[in-house]
């Protein structure tokens, strides 16, 4: 598949602080990109150098397999850290400027208002907007050229649930109609519901990279419920358990490799032991997040 | 070039503080560059308290071709003003932090930097044509003769005058774009004459000869003081090529280090 971003030894530094440090990675068209880290681990650092307004101290990237030039950031559409407008111009007035900018018809600015849901407050000042409002006039912004990329940096910072599910939804929507998009959040939940890939950064440096879905594989864990006094031991005894856990009410079983949820289940039927509740335990993103970043 | 100009003058055709800004700038420039002979009438009354007397009608303040050097030295010292303008217009983008997302969105730096020099010379052009018009109406209401060699005598001060306010804006440009915040860059902006009289003043006794290379006195040199030619002294009245050659080069140091300063820095 074609690469659609490609950096190569990618770095930062501002004045002691590493702030993105020797960074490589790829993104291929279609991608639903997911880029992980704390605070301060360098996502908005490397975004930034991305989209020309924070310049590398070393090593380079290329877009759709060009070096960057500035026209070629108008085939992107992106939203840094928050959303960025003229707090005295009116929301449709903001979208006509970005559109002289990017060099794309007027005719889009009234569809990304309603795609976004802002046309009937466009034409009050952008600082009367509430936070949720802005947040989808910087989405509406991103969209206007209807850009091959959408780069998106915490989407749904200070939104309530509804907006959040919103945004979700748009962004699974703007998917499905085949755009690659990089979106860097610390909601690692949002990031396993709408994300195919998705990359870890650590204090600047790249710890993980890889598929969505081989998250959860390796190891099982099962949940046990059963009335039966002796349950731990039995559960310790099984061949292929590496660790029991005791946790409201019932028992997380760690397994070992090529053990799954039936060989427990046939195990403890053989002793007599009928499992009232019994949960293979799917790893979560936040568990292998957390432990990718306990380990490196 | 003309879609750049266009970006920037969006940005501040729907800011209240540009319109209030240039509206009190073209008005002052209109009214004040219109009474000169009420100050003279004033100037006499008080003159006439100390038992002495002119006669206001000898001055010929607004007969061509004096009035064009009188009111384009006038004009001139309104000038901050609209340097006030663009301070507030480039410091707002970076307080707004809008500067980044204009790049974000897919202009270069070079072309952020060009739509606001455009500005700066289309500013520069609106004052100089208000104040050929001023000069070209009082002219023919004051004039006694209406001569067309005694009309266009001096008039290559108007594209000093345009060279004086583009060069002023520039500075005033690259001010904020190395400072960033309003408050300090418009002081600086409004000091920079005092600082730099008083650095000259201590080098006359040393160096006489840098003082005319010197920004603000480069513009002293280019548009003289035009009022003692009524007290019976001469004056220069013509452009020295030398003073313009300085106020040129310094017009391109200063949009040259405020691109240079834009390229390099993380924004």
């Amino acid at each position: 598949m074609e690469n659609v971003l490609a950096i190569n030894n990618l770095s930062k530094r501002f004045g002691r602080i590493q702030a993105v440090n020797n960074v490589s990675l790829q993104v291929k068209a279609g991608q639903v990109f997911g880029m992980l880290g704390p605070n301060g681990s360098g996502k908005t650092t490397t975004l930034g150098m991305l989209m020309g307004v924070v310049n590398p101290t070393a090593g380079n990237f290329t877009w759709f397999g060009q070096p960057p030039t500035d026209h070629i950031r108008r085939r992107i559409g992106a939203v840094l850290e928050h959303p960025i407008f003229y707090p005295y111009l009116s929301g449709r007035k903001n979208l006509e400027l970005n559109a002289m900018i990017k060099q794309c018809p007027t005719e889009n600015i009234t569809k990304v208002l309603a795609l976004v849901e802002l046309a009937e407050r466009q034409d009050d000042a952008y600082k009367t907007y509430s936070l949720g409002m802005k947040q989808r006039l910087a989405i509406a912004s991103a969209l206007l050229n209807d850009p091959d990329v959408l780069i998106l940096d915490e989407p749904t910072n200070g939104l309530d649930p509804m907006g959040i599910a919103g945004i979700r939804e748009l962004i699974i929507r703007i998917a499905a109609g085949g755009k690659t998009i990089i979106l860097a959040s610390h909601l690692l939940d949002e990031v396993q519901r709408v994300c195919t890939h998705f990359a870890i950064l650590k204090k600047g440096t790249l710890v993980h990279h890889g598929p969505v879905h081989d998250v959860g594989k390796g190891t099982e864990t099962v949940e046990v419920k059963a009335d039966a006094p002796d349950l731990s031991q039995v559960l310790l005894a099984f061949p292929g358990t590496s660790s029991v856990n005791r946790e409201n009410g019932s028992f997380q079983v760690h397994l070992r490799e090529q053990f799954n949820a039936t060989d427990l289940n046939r195990f403890l039927f053989e002793k007599d032991i009928v499992a009232s509740h019994l949960v293979t335990r799917q790893k979560s993103l936040e568990q292998q997040f957390l432990e990718i970043l306990a380990e490196s | 070039m003309l879609q750049l100009l266009r970006i920037d003058l969006k940005k501040m055709t729907s800011y209240r503080t540009f319109w209030v800004v240039c509206g009190l700038y073209f008005m002052t420039l209109g009214f004040g560059a219109a009474s000169g002979m009420e100050f003279l009438k004033w100037l006499a009354s008080f003159i006439d308290g100390f038992g002495q007397e002119i006669n206001i009608g000898r001055i010929p303040l607004y007969h061509f071709p004096d009035v064009w050097l009188n009111l384009i030295w006038c004009a001139g010292l309104l000038k901050v003003i609209l340097a006030v303008m663009v301070v507030i217009s480039i410091t707002n983008e970076y307080t707004y932090r809008t500067l980044r997302q204009n790049i974000i969105d897919g202009l270069s730096r070079g072309e952020f930097l060009l739509s606001k020099i455009l500005t700066n010379v289309l500013l520069s052009l609106m004052s100089m044509t208000m104040i050929f018009v001023i000069g070209l109406v009082t002219g023919m209401i004051y004039s006694p003769s209406l001569e067309l060699n005694r009309i266009l005598t001096d008039l290559e001060f108007l594209p000093a005058y345009f060279l004086e306010v583009f060069f002023f804006l520039s500075y005033a440009l690259m001010l904020g774009i190395l400072i960033q915040r309003s408050g300090l860059t418009i002081i600086l902006l409004l000091l920079s004459q005092l600082i730099e009289f008083i650095i000259t003043s201590n080098l006359d006794d040393y160096l006489p000869g840098v003082i005319p290379f010197f920004p603000m006195e480069s513009i002293r040199n280019l548009i003289t003081f035009p009022f003692p030619r009524y007290a019976f002294s001469e004056i220069r009245d013509y452009i020295s090529p030398g003073a313009a050659a300085i106020v040129l080069v310094w017009t391109f140091v200063f949009n040259y280090i405020s691109y240079r300063k834009l390229k390099r820095s993380d924004i």
